[in-house]
C-alpha cells in the first residue's frame, strides 16, 4: 500500500508536466487543425536556450525568462509564417509531415549549438523531503505541480476572461466567421503557437531543473503528450489535463509494478501502449468530438 | 495517361496496356539496365558500390512505404520499426539456428507482413491522422520489444548476421551484394509498378482519394487498408533483412524514430504516389547524406567551434530544410519535374 500510495504521488506530479505540454498541442490543433508533431524538440529547444542565457550568458533568472520568452516568440513567428501559412489547405499529410521535419530540423539545432552530455541548471528551488503519512515526497516536485496549477489558472484565465483569448476561442470555432468579423487569423495562429510554444517551454524547464537538460529524455517526454492528447481529447483542455494525470499515474504504476518483470524502462514504452488502447476503443478520446464525414 | 505527340497511336489492346509503350522507351530501359548491371559495376570504386547498395536497399524500402502512404494514404510514421522487425528476423535466424539467406529472407518477409498487419489492425476503427499517431506509437513499441527481447535479440548489444551464401558462394564483398540487392530492387519496382496497375492498385487510390466513397462503391476498405500494411511491410521486411546481411552486424540503434520520418520526408522529395517518385526520394537523401559527409570537413576548417556531433545536428538540420523546402515549394516532388522534363521532350518542338 505504502509503495502504491508512492507511485501514485509521484505519477500525479509528473503527470501534471504532462498534462501542461498537452495543453500546447491541443492549443494549436484548435486554432489551425495542426497536430504537432514537433512539440518534444521544442521542449527541448527552450529548456536549452534558456540554460544558454542562464548559464553561458550570466543572467538572472528574470532576465533569462524574458529573453527566452522573447526567442520563442520569435520562433512561433518564424514557424507559422515559413512553414504553415504556405501550407493551408494541402492534405493532412503535409502538415504532419512539415511538423516532423520541423522537429528534426530544431533538434538538429539544438545539437548543433550545445552538442555534449547534459547540463544542469543552478539549483532555482530548495531541495528537501516531508512526509505525508508514509509517503515521502520531494518538495522539488510539489513546487513543479504548483507551478503547473498556476500556469493551467493562468492559462484558462486568459481564454475565459481576456479579450484576445476569447477572439482566439472564435477563431477556434470558425476560421470563416472569425475572418468576417475582422480579425487577423494568421496574427492569431501565431499567437496560439506562442501560448503552445510557453507551455512547451515551463513544462520543459521544470523537467529539465529536475533531471538535467539533454535532449533525448525531453523529446521522449513531448512525444508521450501526445498520447495525453489522444487520451484527452483533441479538442479538449480539461480533456489535456484529466488524462495527463491519469497518464502519469498508469506510468508510474506500470514502471513500479512491471519493471521488475521485464526488466526496466516500461515507462519509455507505457504512455504508447494506453494510447494504441485509447485508439482502438475511444478513438475520439475522453473528450474529443466524434467527426462526422460527407462525401 | 502518358502525353504522346499525335501521330502515335494504339492499334491494338495489348499495345494499349503494355507498360513499356514507345520503342524509345524500350531504349531507355535497356539502356538503364546495361548501366545498372554494366557501366555501373564496372568503372565504380568499392565505396560508391557501398552507396549503391545502400540506395538499392532504401529504394525497396521507400517501394514499401509508397505503396502505404503514397497510393492507399495510409500515413505511417513507423517505417523504420518494420525494416528493424526484418533485420531482427534475419538475424535470429541467421544467428541462432544457422537458416541459410534464401530461407532467411522470406521469413524475414513474412514477420514483417504479420506485424504489418497487426499494426493495420487498428484502420478498422480509426485514420488519416489517427493512424499516423497509432503508427508512431507503434514504432516506439516495436522498438522497445526488441531491446528487451533478452538473448533472443541481445538487446543493445545487437547480433551479428551472416554474410548471405547463395550456391556455394559467399556474397561478402560490395560487387557481389550489389549483384543481389539491385535485382531484388529491380523485382520489386516491377511488382509495385505492376501492382498499380491491378484493381488492388486502382482500389488503393479510390482508398486514398476518398475512403468513404470507395466504401460505397463496394470496396472492402478495411481488408485494402490492411492489405497495403500487410504489403508495404513485405518490402519493409526485405529491405531488413538485405540491410542485415548486408552490413553483417545490425544494432537497434540503426533503427531510430528519426529514420521513419526521413523514409516519409524521401517519399514527399520523390513524390508520392509514383514509383519513379519513391526511386527519386530514395536517391536524392542517400546521395544527400554523402554530399554532407564529404562537405562535412569543410565546414569543421571553417567554423572551428562547430565539433562532429556538431555536424550530425546539421546533416539533420539540412534533411528537415529540405524536407519543409519541398513541402513548401514543390509538393509534388523530383517526380512531377521529371514527368515535366520527359513529355516537353516527347512533344519537342510544340509546347503542349
Amino acid at each position: 500500500m505504502e509503495f502504491f500510495s508512492q507511485l501514485l504521488v509521484s505519477g500525479i506530479l509528473t503527470g501534471s508536466v504532462y498534462a501542461l505540454m498537452a495543453l500546447g498541442i491541443v492549443v494549436i490543433y484548435k486554432a489551425s487543425s495542426v497536430f504537432n508533431f514537433a512539440h518534444g524538440s521544442i521542449v527541448a529547444f527552450s529548456a536549452y536556450l534558456l540554460w544558454s542565457f542562464v548559464v553561458q550568458l550570466h543572467m538572472n533568472l528574470l532576465l533569462a525568462v524574458v529573453c527566452t520568452l522573447i526567442g520563442l516568440a520569435i520562433l512561433a513567428w518564424l514557424i507559422q509564417r515559413l512553414i504553415l501559412y504556405p501550407l493551408t489547405g494541402q492534405p493532412i499529410l503535409a502538415a504532419i509531415v512539415a511538423t516532423l521535419a520541423l522537429g528534426e530540423v530544431l533538434a538538429g539545432f539544438v545539437t548543433l549549438l550545445w552538442p555534449g552530455p547534459a547540463r544542469t541548471y543552478p539549483k532555482f528551488f530548495p531541495s528537501g523531503t516531508f512526509h505525508l503519512g508514509a509517503t515521502v515526497i520531494s518538495l522539488e516536485s510539489v513546487i513543479n505541480f504548483l507551478i503547473c496549477a498556476l500556469a493551467f489558472i493562468a492559462f484558462m484565465l486568459f481564454f475565459q476572461k481576456s479579450k484576445l483569448g476569447l477572439v482566439m476561442r472564435g477563431t477556434a470555432e470558425d476560421h470563416q466567421l472569425a475572418r468576417s468579423e475582422g480579425v487577423k487569423i494568421n496574427r492569431i495562429f501565431v499567437l496560439a503557437w506562442f501560448v503552445a510554444i510557453i507551455m512547451a517551454a515551463i513544462g520543459g524547464f521544470l523537467m529539465a531543473q529536475m533531471h538535467g537538460v539533454n535532449q533525448e529524455p525531453l523529446i521522449a517526454l513531448g512525444m508521450k503528450s501526445l498520447a495525453v492528447v489522444i487520451l484527452g481529447g483533441m479538442e479538449s483542455v480539461l480533456g489535456a489535463v484529466l488524462a495527463g494525470i491519469t497518464i502519469g499515474m498508469l506510468e508510474a504504476l506500470g514502471a513500479g509494478y512491471l519493471d521488475p518483470i521485464v526488466g526496466g524502462g516500461v515507462e519509455e514504452v507505457f504512455p504508447f501502449v494506453i494510447l494504441l488502447v485509447v485508439l482502438l476503443i475511444k478513438p475520439y478520446g475522453l473528450f474529443g468530438y466524434q467527426r462526422i464525414e460527407r462525401v | 495517361m502518358m502525353k504522346r505527340p499525335c501521330g502515335t497511336f494504339d492499334e491494338s489492346y495489348a499495345q494499349d496496356l503494355a507498360c513499356v509503350r514507345t520503342p524509345f522507351r524500350w531504349t531507355m530501359l535497356v539502356v538503364l539496365f546495361a548501366l545498372l548491371f554494366g557501366g555501373i559495376p564496372l568503372v565504380a570504386s568499392d565505396y560508391f558500390l557501398g552507396v549503391m547498395n545502400l540506395i538499392g536497399i532504401t529504394v525497396i524500402a521507400m517501394l514499401g512505404l509508397n505503396i502505404l502512404t503514397g497510393y492507399c494514404g495510409q500515413i505511417s510514421i513507423g517505417h523504420a520499426a518494420f525494416i528493424a522487425v526484418g533485420a531482427y528476423t534475419s538475424a535470429i535466424l541467421s544467428e541462432h539456428l544457422g537458416w541459410p539467406f534464401w530461407a532467411t529472407l522470406p521469413s524475414a518477409m513474412f514477420v514483417s507482413g504479420l506485424m504489418g498487419l497487426i499494426v493495420g489492425l487498428p484502420s478498422l476503427r480509426i485514420k488519416g491522422f489517427y493512424i499516423a499517431i497509432s503508427t508512431l506509437a507503434f514504432h516506439y513499441i516495436i522498438i522497445w520489444v526488441i531491446l528487451h527481447g533478452g538473448d533472443l535479440t541481445k538487446g543493445v548489444w545487437g547480433l551479428s548476421c551472416d554474410f548471405p551464401k547463395l550456391f556455394g558462394m559467399e556474397l561478402d564483398t560490395e560487387m557481389e551484394m550489389y549483384f543481389l540487392i539491385m535485382p531484388i530492387a529491380v523485382l520489386g519496382t516491377a511488382g509495385a509498378f505492376n501492382l498499380t496497375r491491378t484493381k488492388f492498385g486502382r482500389a488503393f487510390i479510390a482508398v486514398r482519394d476518398n475512403d468513404i466513397a470507395a466504401e460505397f462503391m463496394g470496396y472492402n476498405i478495411f481488408k485494402l487498408k490492411a492489405l497495403a500494411f500487410i504489403i508495404s511491410s513485405l518490402y519493409a521486411g526485405a529491405a531488413g533483412s538485405l540491410l542485415a546481411h548486408y552490413l553483417g552486424m545490425i544494432t537497434i540503434e540503426q533503427f531510430p524514430l528519426i529514420d521513419s520520418i526521413w523514409y516519409l520526408g524521401m517519399l514527399i522529395v520523390g513524390g508520392m504516389g509514383s514509383i519513379t517518385g519513391a526511386i527519386f526520394g530514395a536517391f536524392a537523401f542517400r546521395l544527400l547524406a554523402q554530399l554532407v559527409i564529404y562537405i562535412t570537413p569543410l565546414i569543421g576548417q571553417v567554423i572551428p567551434a562547430v565539433s562532429v556531433s556538431g555536424v550530425a545536428g546539421f546533416t539533420q538540420m539540412l534533411f528537415g530544410t529540405v524536407i519543409i523546402l519541398f513541402l513548401v515549394l514543390e509538393p509534388r516532388g523530383l517526380n512531377h519535374r521529371w514527368q515535366i522534363i520527359l513529355s516537353s521532350f516527347r512533344i519537342w518542338p510544340f509546347p503542349y
